[in-house]
Parts: C-alpha cells; sequence; structure tokens
C-alpha cells in the first residue's frame, strides 16, 4: 500500500512536562502559572489548557529540561495554584512535529494505532496551522520517529529532524 | 550546538492575527487503554475529508481527552461517526465558537508569551475555552461574541509587525 506523504518531521530537544490539573477557579490559572514562569524567565515550548471541561480543568505545559526542579518548585510553593489543585509532572519527554500535507485526523489516528502496537505513550498533542504536535517519552523518542518515518513518506530532500541550533534568550540586553 | 539569542522588544512581535469563526467544538474522552480503538476510528476513509481548524489533546491518569474544531457542516459528520463505533463515545458539542490564532518572531524560544496573552485576556475578562501553544504558534479558542473584543485586546499588546 501507498505510504500517506508529509511535508516533514522535527523533533525537540530534551524537555520535562507538568500537568496542572483541579476543579473550577475563580483564579485564571494559566495567566498565574504563565506569571510564575515569566517571574524565572522560563520559556513554555507547548502547551494545552481546557479550562471548560465539565469535572476537571487542566492545564499542560512543556519547559527545557533543565528548568525541572526549579518549575517543580514554584509550582509546589503554598499559593502558587489554588487550592486542591494536583500537579503531575515528567522529567523527560520530548515532542515530535509533523507536518501533514492534508488528512490530519487520519494521520493522527495511524500514529495513534501505531505507537499504541510499541507501547509508546503519547502525553499530549496540539495543532497549528500546518503542524500536529506529539509529547511523548523523550528516552522513546528515537522508537518514535523510526514508527512514523515507516509509516508516511517524507520528501527527499527533508531537513535534519534534530534541531541544530539552541537558543536562549540571554538575560541581559546591550544597547547600540 | 549553542546559539544565545538576544532579544528584546518593549512590546512583543507578531504577524498579525488571524481569526477563524463559525466553529464547532467537539470534546469525548476515552480511557487510555482503548487509544488503539480510538486511533483506529480517525483513521477511517470517511473522516479524510474533515479539515479540523485545530485539535488539543490531554492526558490524565487513566483517560485521553480530545477537543476538535470543526466547521459546522464537518462537525455534524463528525460526531456520527462517533455515535457509529462499537460502543459509541461520549461527546460535548459547543458551537459557535471562533479561534484567533498568531505568531511572531521566535515564539516558541522566548519567554514571556503565553503571560502575555493570557495575562490581557483575563484583564478584560475574556473567557478561554480552549488554547494550544505549539510549532511557534498561539491558538485560542474563544466564543464567537469574544472574538472581536479578544482582537482588540491582544492587538494592544503585542505589535503587528507592518
Amino acid at each position: 500500500m501507498e505510504k500517506l506523504k508529509i511535508g516533514g518531521l522535527k523533533q525537540s530537544l530534551e524537555l520535562c512536562q507538568f500537568d496542572l490539573k483541579g476543579v473550577h477557579s475563580s483564579e485564571e490559572i494559566a495567566s498565574k502559572v504563565s506569571q510564575l514562569l515569566l517571574s524565572q524567565k522560563i520559556n513554555m515550548e507547548f502547551l494545552t489548557y481546557y479550562p471548560h471541561r465539565n469535572s476537571y480543568h487542566q492545564l499542560t505545559f512543556c519547559i527545557s529540561q533543565d528548568k525541572f526542579s526549579t518549575t517543580s518548585e514554584i509550582l509546589k510553593k503554598e499559593g502558587s495554584l489554588p487550592i486542591g489543585w494536583e500537579i503531575n509532572s515528567r522529567g523527560q519527554v520530548g515532542i515530535i512535529t509533523i507536518f501533514p500535507h492534508q488528512s490530519a485526523i487520519k494521520i493522527l489516528g495511524v500514529i495513534m494505532v501505531s505507537w499504541a502496537a510499541q507501547s509508546l505513550p503519547i502525553y499530549g498533542i496540539a495543532t497549528s496551522l500546518s503542524a500536529i504536535s506529539f509529547v511523548t517519552d523523550y528516552q522513546l523518542i528515537d522508537k518514535a520517529i523510526e514508527v512514523i518515518q515507516n509509516l508516511f513518506q517524507l520528501p527527499e530532500d527533508h531537513a535534519p529532524l534534530k534541531p541544530e541550533i539552541r537558543y536562549y534568550q540571554s538575560d541581559t540586553v546591550k544597547g547600540d | 550546538m549553542e546559539t544565545i539569542a538576544v532579544y528584546w522588544e518593549p512590546r512583543i512581535k507578531t504577524y498579525g492575527f488571524q481569526r477563524i469563526t463559525d466553529l464547532a467544538l467537539i470534546e469525548f474522552s476515552s480511557p487510555l487503554s482503548e487509544i488503539k480503538s480510538l486511533g483506529k476510528m480517525l483513521s477511517q476513509d470517511d473522516l479524510i475529508v474533515l479539515r479540523p481548524k485545530f485539535i488539543l489533546s490531554q492526558v490524565s491518569k487513566h483517560e485521553i481527552s480530545f477537543i476538535f474544531c470543526l466547521p459546522l457542516k464537518e462537525s455534524k459528520d463528525f460526531h456520527l461517526s462517533l455515535e457509529k463505533t462499537s460502543s459509541p463515545i461520549p461527546y460535548r458539542y459547543i458551537h459557535p465558537v471562533s479561534i484567533i490564532y498568531f505568531h511572531g518572531p521566535h515564539f516558541g524560544d522566548r519567554y514571556g508569551i503565553a503571560n502575555a496573552t493570557f495575562s490581557s485576556l483575563a484583564a478584560a475578562g475574556i473567557k478561554i475555552i480552549a488554547s494550544g501553544c505549539s510549532s511557534a504558534s498561539v491558538f485560542l479558542v474563544l466564543a464567537q461574541h469574544d472574538i472581536g473584543k479578544a482582537e482588540e485586546v491582544l492587538s494592544e499588546t503585542f505589535e503587528v509587525a507592518k
């Protein structure tokens, strides 16, 4: 059977993930948590927020792995989160981003089936205009990429999968 | 492999705000143990024509939940598929919703963008139905009647590159 074509594939560097879950709160949790991370100059590389669910609300985000301890500490500090909110974290995750030409739902379904068959976890998904991003276990990311490469046809002149440049935002601003 | 980017702006720049209106949001969940069956349902050929404008999935201990934002007509086809499965998947339906999305220079590499977004909307009393930030883009799902005000607030917070 002919493989479905995709426009590209890339993977992130090593990240960590926090899932914050709680019942309805009058506080704007996304605003509050993003303020806490801003105070530590921490970039969120991935975020999903769904405060509209009936039973509970969830904010999930991924940040650079080296910020795991700092972030755990600030979130666990009394008063950081509304009372009753729980924090679950994963120390090592990575993001695989796929650029489908079309058929985003089918590509999503095929990956769910194939990863489940190989016991590869999905910890979160978000789409943008041209991409689907999957959060998975960083230690299994090479296997997860291999499964995708076997399922889909990539362009021949495909760019490298792994990032070649890591950006840091400097703490200091120099004048001209 | 290390690049230090020195980046600072008095107002964070974006390439502009885009809207998608008249959408329906479908929310459904499944036990994690059923993820393969759910994947099979989503990979059916009759869903290939659907063009979701936004998908988000969150995972908790035993469950995976999804939201799909689709044009109204497509959302009806999609919920029929959810009902046709051997063990029908319960879902929730919100309509009408709209999406506003944007991206900008070094989104994804720098801190402060999520805070600028969420804090300004919260201060203006705009409720977010759902949001996803990935691949250097910010997607916000809002009630349809909030979309104009949201764009106004975000345009004051961010600088739109000319």
